[in-house]
């Protein structure tokens, strides 16, 4: 089974632009366009973010792994990013903070701008003119972004392990982290009426 | 759900490997074709045979009677044609040999167009470790066992190149060896002649 289109294809942007759509209406319909919502995993009230997120992981690599096995899938064909140590670690704490601070990341932003929230605009905004900053100043820091560069490396190569088990010890930690932050989400709530 | 995932993903690790051995992408083959790092001349093979290497692995891919006539010091004979072949189970009969991590596979055949041929069907099944003696065994007698001496105005490497094959002649051929120089202008075009016919026409 090939690919239905070709990076090259005219419909190339037509289909990001559905699949922007859908996705975006996924985001607002599971309340991601709220940024209380959002903060909620860094003060302990509400771990969705973390739950939708692990549990469409654990999906989607099990589904595809499904799909590898019955040769449906070339995963060998798909894109996998580099991985700079230098800027993942700045750009992780960056990205961090900016979720903690605005409470959005910057999909949540453009789907809760869709809907009219004036907070989600102006972190929207704040997000564009970064981007212009960034692109801006690249060469400065071209050098260190471009640091550590490890390749397309894969988490299980890293850690020298079979991609089999590592999705089994993944799916159980996953599991365990839903079982953990409900316990956890339970307490900060009784904590909160009792105040 | 939750122990629906932990099963499909249990059921993964369990299920036996079935497309483990994946075929290369086309692109991907023609540009290893294309990068030429599978060839190893016949010094480096002299080389490793004199140092007694170990991890080396010749392999013969031309037919039984040619390999019981003549071939290489500890060579096996796996013919082109039966490369291929696959066992009761439909496993491919040589991949013990042909696919491993340990030694050295050399295919060679009299020119270099049927090991290459050879390289290029076990590329595709992307099995690994292995490399063309490039042209083979005519390019062998050229240049290991029957050196021609280079010319007077030769740079030193190539003279440096010259003993060495000189002494690998000695360790391959044997006492006759030794009348090399003296017959340079006699055989070594006969055999440079045939070299070069048989490398464009399929090396067999």
């Amino acid at each position: 089974m090939g690919p239905l289109f070709t990076a090259s294809d005219e419909w190339s942007f037509v289909i990001a632009l559905v699949i922007g759509i859908a996705f975006g209406y996924l985001l607002e319909s599971a309340g991601f366009s709220s940024s209380r919502k959002l903060a909620g995993v860094f003060y302990g009230y509400d771990f969705v973010v973390l739950q939708v997120f692990f549990s469409a992981a654990i999906t989607a690599a099990v589904g595809l792994l499904f799909f590898e096995y019955f040769g449906w899938i070339d995963l060998s064909a798909i894109w996998v990013n580099r991985f700079y140590t230098g800027s993942a670690i700045l750009g992780g704490a960056i990205m961090g903070f900016g979720f903690v601070i605005g409470g959005f990341c910057p999909g949540t932003s453009a789907c809760a701008s869709a809907i009219g929230k004036i907070d989600a605009m102006l972190f929207l905004g704040g997000f564009i003119i970064g981007v212009v900053i960034f692109d801006a100043f690249y060469p400065f820091y071209e050098k260190f972004y471009k640091s550590g560069n490890q390749g397309p490396i894969k988490i299980y190569e890293s850690l020298g392990m079979n991609r089999e088990v590592f999705l089994l010890l993944f799916v159980v930690f996953a599991i365990f982290a839903f079982v953990a932050t409900a316990y956890i989400q339970q307490r900060v709530s009784q904590k909160s009426k009792k105040y | 759900m939750a122990f629906v995932l932990i099963g499909l993903a249990l059921l993964l690790v369990l299920l036996p490997e079935k497309h483990a051995s994946k075929q290369l992408k086309p692109e991907q083959l023609l540009q290893e074709i294309n990068d030429n790092t599978r060839y190893m001349t016949t010094d480096e093979v002299a080389e490793k045979l004199i140092y007694g290497d170990a991890y080396l692995q010749l392999i013969d891919v031309r037919s039984a009677d040619n390999f019981q006539k003549f071939h290489l010091k500890g060579a096996v004979n796996i013919p082109l044609d039966s490369i291929l072949n696959k066992d009761e189970k439909g496993n491919y009969e040589y991949e013990d040999i042909l696919n491993q991590d340990v030694k050295t596979n050399v295919f060679y055949s009299n020119g270099t167009v049927y090991a290459n041929q050879a390289w290029i069907l076990l590329r595709r099944l992307n099995f690994k470790n292995n490399y063309v003696m490039k042209g083979g065994l005519n390019r062998w007698i050229e240049t290991v066992i029957q050196p021609q001496r280079p010319l007077q105005t030769a740079s030193q490497e190539e003279f440096y190149l010259y003993n060495f094959r000189r002494a690998a002649s000695m360790f391959f051929g044997g006492g006759s060896v030794s009348s090399v120089p003296a017959e340079d202008n006699t055989p070594a075009p006969i055999i440079k002649k045939k070299g070069g016919k048989k490398e464009e026409e399929g090396g067999c």
